[in-house]
């Protein structure tokens, strides 16, 4: 398949969706490469994302992910969730506490609300030990299936 | 950390000097214009690790019902990062800040955000965007009192119209 042909495998509609459902888990774990493409890619020279002594110096105990790179996993997730023809409308998200390379973070929903052709979600990324530590929500159009 | 709202009792001393409350409302930066070019936006993209066929792929993109490829939604705040020498970091690497804010506070992190999404931002486009100080809250949290920065930025296309709001927390301690 071309990547054109597999927009709309997987495309959740309006009709499918009731509150309470979950969505699938997902995970992200970012090595130290990933932690500089992120510094590269968005010109930031913030030494706590690349230097681990500074990092510590800080008071961190290794070097940092990017609040705003797991904002933008959680825009992932909720994107990936919403497929080709569905439309993100809103998100926000609080960074509770540090996350740190080399971990598994998941990445997990929950409909809130579905009004008309948008529904609410509630969205989170929790610690591997299963502690909340990027709450938020996301507003999502999804199309019908007629 | 744990954002609390402030409790009743004994008013901890203000962490925001008067004359920097008196810029809530102002505009912090601003208006600065960028185009969107597809190997930024990808590069963003790659580097997340959001390989979406819409923000490579020009058919993929066009069979979602785009008019071209997407940047990815969170991208557009890097579009606009004008680079600066070297010589302007701080010991933390930051770039010194254009108009700092004067709090009674040792360091600033990210806090979180709100976005309003309310058009897709396409390659090619031009967004010109300007930053508010939308407000200055002080709360007590778990480890002393905080400010809540709150900075507003309006992003809109070539057409004037605009595609995304989003609202950056800083939290000062």
């Amino acid at each position: 398949m071309t990547p054109a042909e597999q927009v709309g495998a997987g495309q959740p509609f309006i009709e499918d969706v009731a509150v309470g459902q979950e969505l699938p888990v997902a995970v992200r774990n970012a090595s130290r490469v990933q932690l500089f493409l992120y510094s590269a890619a968005t010109w930031n020279p913030h030494r706590i994302h690349y230097d681990v002594d500074y990092a510590r110096f800080e008071g961190h105990p290794d070097v940092i992910v990017h609040g705003p790179l797991q904002g933008a996993w959680l825009s992932q997730y909720v994107t990936d969730w919403a497929g080709p023809r569905g439309r993100i409308l809103g998100l926000s998200w609080q960074n509770r506490a540090s996350a740190l390379p080399e971990l598994d973070y998941e990445f997990r929903g929950r409909v809130t609300a579905v009004d008309g052709d948008v529904v609410s979600l509630e969205v989170w990324e929790q610690t591997p030990e299963g502690a909340v530590l990027m709450p938020g929500q996301a507003t999502v159009r999804l199309p019908a299936r007629i | 950390m744990t954002i609390d709202q402030g409790t009743a009792g004994t008013a901890p001393p203000s962490l925001i000097p008067t004359h920097t409350m008196a810029l809530v409302g102002s505009l912090l930066r601003g208006p600065v214009t960028a185009e969107i070019t597809a190997k930024e936006a990808q590069r963003y993209a790659q580097a997340v690790g959001d390989l979406n066929p819409v923000y490579f792929d020009e058919a993929a993109a066009r069979a979602a019902g785009h008019g071209g490829l997407v940047a990815p939604p969170t991208f557009v705040p890097y579009a606009l990062v004008q680079g600066r020498p070297i010589e302007e970091t701080r010991t933390d690497g930051l770039f010194q800040g254009e108009i700092p804010l004067d709090l009674a506070v040792q360091r600033t992190m990210f806090g979180g955000e709100e976005w309003d999404f309310l058009l897709p931002v396409l390659v090619g486009d031009r967004i010109t965007a300007e930053t508010r100080l939308a407000a200055l809250d002080q709360k007590e949290g778990s480890k002393g009192p905080f400010v809540r920065i709150t900075r507003e930025t309006t992003y809109r296309n070539q057409a004037g119209d605009v595609v995304a709001r989003t609202r950056q927390i800083g939290i000062a301690r």
